[in-house]
């Protein structure tokens, strides 16, 4: 299932969501409780490729959670009431630490690296080898959690590390997005170090602080407004 | 340039994104990176890399929303920059950093558009839920598409980046220190208005500063 559970978003589509995938990663599982029983296996297999969603890294919390419950013999509108239940905290959870916390904060730390000059076979594999050990400890973690609590895996999820370490990995990217700031203001990204360069990017510093990510448009449109007037002065010359 | 080499990069870096494995070879840094290592030039493929990562920070894939493939984009335009004899000059870069940010909407639009199309894949005829060994293979048939789709993507963007660079970089009339100037400030307004990823300035700004005087500090070290 753990293997599995790393494709888990491979058939992700907009009626069913990851409904599919989830059942595909339950399905050895499922053919351990149902060996013997291929009706009830299939039964099985069909209920659990209803609509669901959870953050790709915590699908083991819900499949563990669903193959004891499976086990034990529980209703399918028990099964039914329990994913709807887990599905949320799954996604805002997973969606907190991984996608707004560790993936932004470690890929940062590279940049900051590459940016103080660091060369790029050291920052690039850091970055790498950081991430992907908080997010296949995560998996791992995901699925004994699951299986061990069951249905109260919900108290399990409150009670666990995860939650405290959204806080810590957005404070951690924070600081580095700091740092970063501060060097590429400085030129250090674009070998630029002319004080009206600095002055004018401290400035849209502070504009991007204020405006938030809408900025990231009017900044793409810019470079390209400034390419299209070199393309015109470049024609007219 | 080998096209096909840049084509399976491409094609796993957009698995990578979503289907399988999601180990982050898709951020634009790694898989610029990549592709510059590919086409023997690494140190150009982290210039590019790193600029197309600062304008790809804030871009989050929560729930069921459409977003840039910044991943395919990011093999494409660096691809597209190394094909050109001027390839270490900023106007080339300008061009190629321009351009995988428009052609990674593109990308996007070909995920929405791939989803859409798998949704009938995973129903009997009847439109029922499909039997196990059917799900298993229909599963499996749904990364080898996005695959494919990745590939097609990154060849697409490759072909017309490549045509971009060629024909745009030489006839932009800029200096290099005013497209340094430009893109250093770009990515400053960019990275302010990341701070909203980590919970805005409210939340975070104690950390942001203490990050700053860090910056200056490494900058003193220098």
């Amino acid at each position: 299932m753990l293997v599995r559970s790393f494709a888990v978003q491979g058939s992700f589509n907009y009626r069913t969501l990851i409904g599919a995938g989830f059942a595909f990663v339950l399905l050895p599982a499922l053919r351990h409780v149902f060996r013997e029983r291929p009706d009830e296996l299939e039964a099985a297999a069909r209920r659990h490729q209803e609509p669901f969603n959870s953050h790709p890294y915590l699908v083991g919390v819900a499949a563990g959670a669903v193959v004891r419950l499976e086990q034990e013999g529980a209703p399918p509108p028990v099964l039914e009431r329990f994913k709807s239940a887990i599905r949320g905290s799954l996604g805002s959870v997973g969606d907190a630490l991984f996608w707004a916390g560790v993936r932004p904060a470690s890929v940062l730390l590279a940049l900051v690296l590459v940016v103080a000059g660091a060369p790029f076979w050291l920052a690039v594999p850091i970055f790498l080898m950081l991430y992907n050990a908080a997010h296949v400890l995560t998996r791992t973690w995901g699925f004994r959690m699951g299986l061990k609590h069951g249905a109260g895996v919900a108290a399990g999820l409150r009670e666990s590390v995860l939650l405290r370490a959204v806080g810590a990995a957005a404070s951690i990217g924070a600081f580095l997005l700091g740092a970063l700031s501060l060097l590429v203001a400085a030129g250090l990204l674009t070998e630029n170090s002319a004080l009206l360069t600095t002055i004018a990017a401290m400035a849209a510093l502070g504009v991007g602080l204020a405006v938030g990510s809408m900025i990231r448009f009017p900044a793409v449109v810019a470079l390209g407004l400034l390419l299209i007037a070199g393309l015109l002065r470049g024609a007219l010359s | 340039m080998s096209l096909p080499a840049v084509a399976l990069l491409g094609g796993i870096v957009g698995l990578d994104a979503t289907s399988f494995p999601q180990v982050m070879i898709s951020r634009p840094l790694v898989a610029a990176t990549l592709t510059g290592w590919i086409l023997g030039d690494p140190a150009s493929g982290v210039a590019l890399g790193a600029l197309h990562e600062i304008f790809s920070l804030a871009v989050l894939p929560v729930g069921a929303s459409r977003y840039p493939e910044t991943g395919t984009a990011s093999v494409a335009a660096t691809a597209a920059m190394l094909s050109s004899t001027a390839a270490g000059t900023w106007s080339t870069l300008l061009v190629a950093l321009v351009f995988g940010l428009l052609w990674e909407r593109v990308g996007g639009a070909t995920v929405v558009i791939y989803r859409r199309s798998i949704e009938k894949l995973l129903l009997t005829t009847s439109g029922d839920a499909l039997p196990s060994r059917k799900l298993e293979l229909r599963h499996a048939l749904t990364l080898g598409l996005d695959f494919a789709r990745a590939s097609l993507v990154t060849i697409g963007g490759v072909l017309l980046g490549s045509s971009l660079v060629v024909h745009l970089a030489p006839r932009a009339d800029l200096p290099a220190g005013l497209i340094r100037g430009a893109i250093a400030v770009a990515a400053a307004a960019v990275l302010g208005g990341t701070l909203g990823v980590f919970g805005g300035w409210s939340e975070r700004h104690k950390a942001f500063v203490l990050g700053a005087v860090a910056g200056c500090a490494l900058l003193a070290l220098r």
